[in-house]
């Protein structure tokens, strides 16, 4: 068998044919998704469904992107994932340089703390936070959102952003700071630069879990002017018509962005899921 | 992977104390914004919801008034038949979803480890699924399984298997089933990547050798694989079961909590007694109750995790 002279026959190997078949059904759901998305609004609800679209239209996607308002949906997605993003990367850095290289009593119990509160399930704290958004006049807007996906985030990326610090070499902090260079000098300009895999790393599951969270954007952002893409998609329609042509072209498309991060970052995201497993 | 270094040297500039003490004040200025944002959204809100959950609500003009209730809360959320449900199916969605998830996964993985080409490639498809948001997956499903004009009875009556349409969303078991497995094909390929970067922690040689000394392929895997693997493994399960207990998103869009209230977890019924019943003492003894159970459980594992450790290296 090994001395098989047809290319297909060596090809054909058992890991190699397992990984196709876990390809296809990966996929498949997906493909079926974006396909359906493609097809005429009546096609949609036809059985046994037609494997292609016939004919091919972008009806749906008007009727996403026209009346149905999901371009508002997804802007507010990206508003509160980007600018949530950039603060949990801003104090995300500030605190995982401190706990890993500044003399800090303590720092150990403080990173289990933070261990601990990463493994706390959301719900335990819907209700308070729904009660203080109410006080602080703060349901439906971008602020939200905004503070508690930060504080959510902050504790598995300062965790991933001390490991990377802790990388870098000591002599640059010291060759800086005989210079006469500030903290912050030495913080941004010496040790951030360094630690850009780190920031990737933190930066693309931030940004991940923001763009798809819905609990708590069901709660407090649940009106129509602030609805993130999740809400839109967990709200629309009916209980008894789910239009499923429009919702596929709102998907396909809110896919995309995540889609084309989690790509282009691949090595990043397994390497965080690396450190998410040891961190537990 | 990364071995977790918890101590740090520090700044060893001759032993300067003023220094010492100055980049210590450094620090904590540093850290002084997430320390605030994650006290005040995350350790604040605990506390006051155990609070909460200690308490009679009421919504007056003037806002909500507090009244201390001792344990009322909790003797009658966990008195009353929807919550005990909810607590069952939880705990069965919890064991059944990361069993089989902790089971594909590993042969995912293994083929993973095993591919010579294409690896990327593998790798790129599967994190689709895990980024995908999980309202667009649970409404994907919901279209595959739809009664009238779903995917799924399509192929399922081609293939003879059923003679007339399934509701598969429609009567419990069913509904509860169907569930599963939407989450079963988004969350296996996060257990898979996992185990896979654990594989490739082991040296090849390990296995090497094992070949050498005539172990078949079956035995290697359950002599030197799964043992080498257990740190991961464990670390996957606890991961995973405290995600699964915490489920919302996937029933809440797929099913609501139906047919009925065959699908309903504990966050689903926390929610909808917060929310739509605006039962706030009794929704936050709820949330307070999944909270206790998820620590609960993180605690047993870890305490078990560290037995298995100590006997693994005795028995060696």
């Amino acid at each position: 068998m090994k001395k098989s002279r047809s290319k297909i026959r060596r090809w054909l190997t058992a890991s190699n044919v397992f990984a196709v078949m876990i390809a296809i059904i990966a996929l498949l759901p997906l493909l079926w998704m974006v396909d359906t998305s493609f097809k005429p609004p009546l096609a949609v609800g036809q059985f046994p469904p037609s494997l292609f679209p016939h004919p091919f239209t972008m009806a749906n996607y008007d009727s996403a992107f026209g009346p149905n308002n999901f371009q508002r949906f997804i802007l507010n997605s990206a508003v509160v994932s980007l600018a949530s993003t950039l603060c949990v990367l801003l104090f995300g850095s500030m605190a995982g340089y401190s706990l890993g290289r500044l003399p800090m009593r303590g720092r150990i119990g403080i990173l289990v703390v933070l261990l601990m509160i990463s493994v706390f399930p959301e719900i335990a704290v819907i209700s308070p936070l729904y009660l203080l958004m109410r006080d602080l006049g703060w349901l439906d807007s971008y602020q939200a959102l905004i503070v508690p996906y930060t504080a959510f985030n902050l504790p598995f990326a300062i965790w991933i952003l001390r490991n990377y610090f802790l990388t870098i070499p000591k002599e640059m902090e010291e060759v800086g700071r005989i210079d006469g260079a500030s903290g912050w000098r030495i913080l941004f300009q010496i040790i951030m630069p360094q630690a850009a895999p780190g920031l990737f790393v933190a930066g693309t599951f931030t940004f991940t879990a923001c763009w798809t969270e819905l609990l708590m954007a069901i709660s407090f952002d649940s009106s129509m002017s602030f609805r993130t893409i999740p809400v839109g998609i967990a709200l629309f329609g009916s209980q008894f018509t789910v239009p499923y042509g429009t919702l596929f072209a709102a998907s396909t498309v809110a896919i995309l962005p995540v889609a084309i991060l989690v790509l282009v970052f691949r090595r990043s995201v397994v390497s965080g899921l690396t450190q998410g497993a040891v961190k537990g | 992977m990364r071995a977790l270094n918890l101590r740090t040297k520090t700044v060893s500039l001759g032993g300067h104390r003023p220094l010492k003490v100055q980049l210590a004040r450094q620090g904590w200025v540093f850290s002084a914004p997430a320390f605030f944002i994650i006290a005040g959204i995350t350790i604040f809100p605990i506390l006051f919801s155990v609070f909460m959950s200690l308490s009679h609500i009421s919504l007056t003009y003037s806002g909500f008034k507090f009244q201390w209730a001792g344990m009322s809360n909790y003797s009658l959320v966990w008195s009353n038949s929807l919550f005990q449900y909810a607590l069952g199916f939880t705990i069965i969605y919890t064991l059944v979803t990361v069993t089989v998830e902790l089971i594909l996964g590993m042969g995912v993985a293994l083929v993973l480890h095993k591919l010579t080409s294409g690896r990327g490639f593998l790798l790129a498809v599967l994190l689709l699924p895990w980024a995908l948001i999980t309202a667009i997956s649970a409404e994907m499903w919901s279209f595959i399984y739809n009664g009238v004009y779903g995917v799924l009875n399509a192929i399922v009556m081609g293939l003879g298997l059923a003679g007339h349409p399934v509701i598969w969303l429609g009567t419990p078991m069913l509904a509860i089933a169907s569930t599963m497995v939407a989450d079963i094909w988004k969350t296996t390929p996060f257990v898979a990547i996992i185990l896979f970067a654990g594989l490739q922690m082991i040296s090849s040689e390990v296995f090497e050798a094992a070949s050498i000394d005539g172990a078949g392929a079956w035995q290697a895997f359950w002599r030197i694989t799964l043992p080498l693997l257990k740190p991961t493994l464990l670390v996957a399960l606890l991961f995973r079961t405290l995600q699964a207990f915490g489920v919302f998103d996937l029933p809440f869009v797929l099913t609501g909590g139906g047919p009925g209230h065959a699908t309903e977890s504990l966050a689903i019924l926390s929610y909808q007694v917060l929310f739509e019943d605006l039962s706030f003492g009794p929704g936050a003894a709820i949330a307070t109750s999944t909270t206790l159970i998820v620590m609960a459980v993180a605690f047993v594992f870890l305490r078990v995790f560290r037995v298995q450790v100590g006997d693994s290296e005795s028995s060696t």
